[in-house]
């Protein structure tokens, strides 16, 4: 499903990704862990070609498509979905129309009020203006909402556990395990909190901008929960020596 | 009000304070064509908001030119509320007369003057004390023939404990058409009445508007005063002023405006608390496209004990030709007064833009769900149906974008 290949990304002139290798098969889910500025987000962006992170060099194949010149709307509608951390506000726009103009845009039509109904979204909340006021969890469940609401065949999740309280974790993370069904996705995180409900196949750990070690999930999460991310420096630092 | 004549003539030769100042006698004093009341004329008032055809108001007043060519209340609301042309209310109610010019100076500019000396038309709306009305009154006014002065003097009279909602539509029949509408509005707000009066404007590049609005508010009356312009005009120049006399008495003032081609536009609104606990707010949203040049002024002075006054303007610009240019004030004078403004003029965040785009959405598409957005009448509390046709609007006038 995605193959990306000694990916190089720049935001400005700093290389944020320097030599990324990843590989993620149809229907299958993974983590990437990491610490702060390591550059997750950085190759959650990449991939959904955000226009402030420039492809310096190497290669992003989707569904078979070398991808990595395509604007980001067109990857949109080839089937690459993302749930921000951080969204924009959107004033004068609310939830619900937006929503509803992505779901008919990509053929799910009404179908995303059950999006709607298992993210525990109120009539109210969709009412709103988009992330104009929105809790942390609120922001989440939108974007997680919006994401799914396109039916796409990649998800990317980027910190869908930061700044959530445990019932919406939980919530999040049930309607995921459920919702990643058949469907790839990558999911970012520096907690790995979400991994108390999901179940990925494959984690990642990426630091300085290069994947220092792959694994499984638990094992991995379980190393860094116990030693930090220094564990995996040092490791990275033996492999490369 | 006495109305001194001689004063007025000389007024004629005075231009507004802001805005661009017209030759009057450019224009056209009476119709050179007689109207009718066609196809035309029908999907015009539709697109400023007033439906001629149904049932959905409960009452309609239609003026073309100088004529009033169409008036009816429905049956079961005629003992709710008088609607007729101004010259019969003065007749029927000399009462009306003392409220002619009470608000608005015949002596202010030229427009004024020249709707003293030559007014034909405008209604007086008077909904009876207690009444509540849940569906819109329904007035518009139409230019038909070519260069013609439109000079029309409303009145409008909310009794006490009275609720309403009033809409009116200005437009023309041709959107090349020459022309001026000179419109005074004077409305008076009884104690504890609420009103949610709705303006729905679409000129074109040659058409000039110069509204003259005074409002007056008692104890307790809530006002809703909305302006929505969409697409161009040639030179536009308000500044409604409005007098909260009694306590807690609440206005509310919102513009939303949509502005292309080489319009050019001077919009105000000018609050005087002078009851004590008194709000009043000011809110503009402005799209700026084309060579269009606007001027957004609101001035908020406070002379009473807790009023509360707030001025908002948000600017888009989409050009770097056109130009937005808001001047905010905000005069106190009691210390336990609070004023407040903030303005905030950009162009389409690159953000929102890339957010949307990441949803599927081409550029263009994003960008115009942005402008939409930003046009947003949703919350100014309109009926359904004229919030679903203002939205039609904003969707042909932004279309092109």
């Amino acid at each position: 499903m995605l193959k990306i290949e000694n990916l190089h990304v720049a935001v400005r002139d700093r290389l944020i990704l320097k030599g990324v290798n990843l590989e993620v098969g149809d229907g299958e889910v993974h983590v990437i862990f990491g610490p702060n500025g390591s550059g997750k987000s950085t190759l959650a962006m990449a991939i959904m070609g955000h226009p402030e992170y420039r492809i310096v060099s190497g290669r992003i194949i989707f569904d078979g498509e070398d991808i990595t010149e395509k604007p980001i709307d067109e990857r949109a509608r080839m089937g690459i979905s993302i749930a921000f951390q951080n969204p924009p506000k959107l004033h004068g726009i609310r939830l619900k129309d937006l929503l509803a103009r992505i779901a008919s845009e990509n053929g799910v039509g009404e179908k995303f009020l059950e999006i709607v109904d298992k993210l525990n979204i109120s009539r109210e909340h969709l009412s709103r203006y988009v992330n104009v006021g929105f809790s942390g969890g609120e922001i989440k469940r939108c974007e997680i909402a919006q994401a799914l609401a396109s039916n796409p065949k990649l998800l990317i999740l980027d910190e869908p556990d930061s700044g959530v309280d445990v019932e919406n974790l939980e919530l999040i993370g049930r309607f995921l395990s459920e919702s990643l069904r058949n469907r790839s996705a990558l999911i970012i995180t520096h907690h790995g909190h979400i991994l108390r409900h999901l179940k990925p196949m494959k984690a990642h750990v990426l630091i300085d901008g290069m994947i220092a070690c792959e694994g499984d999930p638990e094992q991995i999460l379980s190393r860094i929960m116990r030693d930090g991310y220094r564990w995996c420096e040092r490791c990275r630092l033996m492999r490369g020596g | 009000m006495q109305i001194d004549e001689g004063r007025l003539r000389e007024a004629l030769g005075k231009p507004a304070e802001h805005g661009e100042d017209l030759d009057l006698d450019e224009f056209e004093r009476e119709p050179g064509v007689r109207a009718e009341v066609d196809e035309d004329v029908r999907r015009r008032s539709l697109e400023v908001g007033v439906d001629l055809g149904k049932a959905s108001s409960l009452t309609t007043f239609l003026q073309v030119d100088h004529e009033i060519a169409y008036r009816a209340i429905q049956k079961q609301f005629q003992g709710d509320i008088e609607l007729m042309p101004i010259q019969e209310a003065v007749e029927k109610h000399p009462w009306v007369r003392e409220h002619l010019w009470s608000l608005v100076s015949p002596y202010a500019d030229k427009y004024t003057a020249y709707n003293a000396l030559k007014s034909a038309g405008g209604f007086f709306l008077r909904i009876l004390e207690g009444r509540r009305l849940h569906m819109p009154i329904q007035a518009c006014f139409l230019s038909y023939s070519p260069g013609i002065i439109q000079s029309v003097h409303n009145i409008i009279v909310a009794e006490p404990g009275s609720e309403a909602c009033v809409i009116t539509g200005c437009t023309m029949r041709r959107r090349d058409q020459r022309g001026l509408h000179i419109g005074v509005t004077e409305i008076f707000i009884g104690p504890g009445a609420r009103l949610n009066y709705t303006m729905v404007h679409r000129w074109g590049p040659s058409f000039h508007v110069r509204p003259r609005t005074g409002i007056a508010l008692d104890e307790g009356a809530v006002l809703s005063y909305n302006y929505v312009l969409l697409g161009a005009v040639g030179s536009f120049q308000s500044k409604p002023s409005a007098v909260l006399k009694g306590g807690n008495a609440a206005v509310s003032m919102n513009n939303v405006i949509y502005l292309d081609g080489s319009s050019r536009m001077d919009l105000g609104g000018d609050c005087l608390i002078a009851g004590r606990g008194c709000r009043a707010e000011l809110i503009t949203s402005a799209v700026a496209s084309g060579r269009a040049k606007l001027a957004v002024r609101g001035r908020v002075v406070c002379e009473a004990d807790d009023g509360r006054g707030h001025i908002s303007c948000r600017g888009l610009m989409l050009s770097d030709e056109a130009e937005v240019y808001a001047i905010p004030e905000l005069v106190s004078r009691r210390m336990s007064a609070s004023l407040t403004h903030e303005a905030a003029i950009g162009r389409i965040s690159e953000d929102q833009l890339v957010y949307l785009m990441a949803r599927g959405f081409s550029r263009e598409e994003a960008e115009s769900i942005i402008v939409r957005g930003f046009l947003d009448v949703s919350s100014l509390n309109l009926p359904s149906f004229l919030e679903e046709s203002i939205k039609k609007i904003i969707d042909l006038a932004v279309k092109g974008f």
